[in-house]
């Protein structure tokens, strides 16, 4: 296994890049971590942990969420299929839109209306909403 | 277990230090698919995973092992890893170099099978700048 530098790591990173490329917002399964990952708009963003599912991002340059990170995805997805069976009809060919994602997790949390975490889902749903993105699931 | 969707899954390989031994010979894996995804982010997000996540795995202020909360192992127990530093830059969306930002730390999460999977930037711990807010409860050890 060939070890590749700091500086040969960084030039290839560049050599991906195109400078021109226009942002899409996208969220991304991950099997490596078993994460999805959803990033709405391309600042830079630190993170908060919401719940033991959720991880948030925010803009370093707003402080406006702009993503999430979904960990224990397989875990969830089964969670989901025993609890909401009828979630199943909104997976289309593997694909479901990531605002069913957390919408599902806040109809089953026993969180409250005015709790932090679901003014922050509620938050998510909203940017996920706008985005319109979907997102790959794992195949439990 | 690798599932069949991760076999086919191309990597390069990047030295990191070995808590054990506080020698460069540990190697971390990401992802070429993960690489693509972080290029469709655009240039600050390019800069800060070429530059800053090497900078972590060979310089870290801390090594973490055994991700105490679910979202950071998916109780999957120990093996699973959290490299932490302060980076020198930050990167704005565009890609020009700023500071870094202040009260925050950089943290690398690296899986079982060595896999650097995510990278963010955090809190840090308001009592020492150099480690994450809660690390005291959200791992279960200290390597380094």
């Amino acid at each position: 296994m060939t070890v590749m530098s700091n500086s040969e790591f960084a030039k290839r990173m560049m050599l991906l890049a195109r400078p021109a490329q226009q942002f899409e917002p996208t969220a991304t399964y991950d099997p490596d971590g078993d994460c999805i990952e959803f990033l709405a708009k391309p600042d830079p963003f630190y993170a908060e942990r919401v719940d033991d599912l959720v991880t948030v991002y925010y803009s370093q340059e707003t402080g406006e969420v702009i993503g999430s990170l979904i960990k224990g995805v397989r875990g969830f997805q089964d969670q989901i299929s025993k609890t909401m069976p009828g979630f199943q009809i909104e997976i289309k060919a593997g694909r479901v839109r990531l605002v069913h994602l957390f919408r599902s997790r806040l109809w089953t949390s026993p969180a409250k209306a005015n709790d932090l975490t679901t003014l922050v889902y509620e938050k998510l749903i909203s940017v996920a909403e706008e985005s319109q993105v979907e997102t790959d699931l794992c195949l439990v | 277990m690798s599932s069949p969707e991760k076999s086919r899954r191309e990597y390069i390989t990047l030295s990191a230090i070995e808590p054990k031994d506080g020698t460069l010979t540990c190697q971390i894996l990401i992802s070429h698919e993960r690489m693509q995804a972080i290029v469709r982010r655009g240039m600050g997000h390019v800069k800060e995973c070429g530059n800053i996540v090497p900078m972590i795995l060979e310089k870290p202020t801390a090594i973490f092992e055994g991700l105490r909360l679910d979202e950071d192992e998916d109780r999957r127990g120990y093996g699973w890893r959290c490299y932490c530093g302060v980076p020198e830059h930050s990167y704005r969306a565009d890609g020009t170099e700023g500071r870094p930002y202040p009260g925050q730390v950089y943290l690398v999460f690296v899986n079982d099978e060595m896999v650097a999977y995510n990278w963010r930037w955090e809190k840090a711990d308001p009592n020492n700048p150099k480690l994450p807010m809660n690390h005291e409860d959200r791992f279960k050890e200290r390597l380094l």
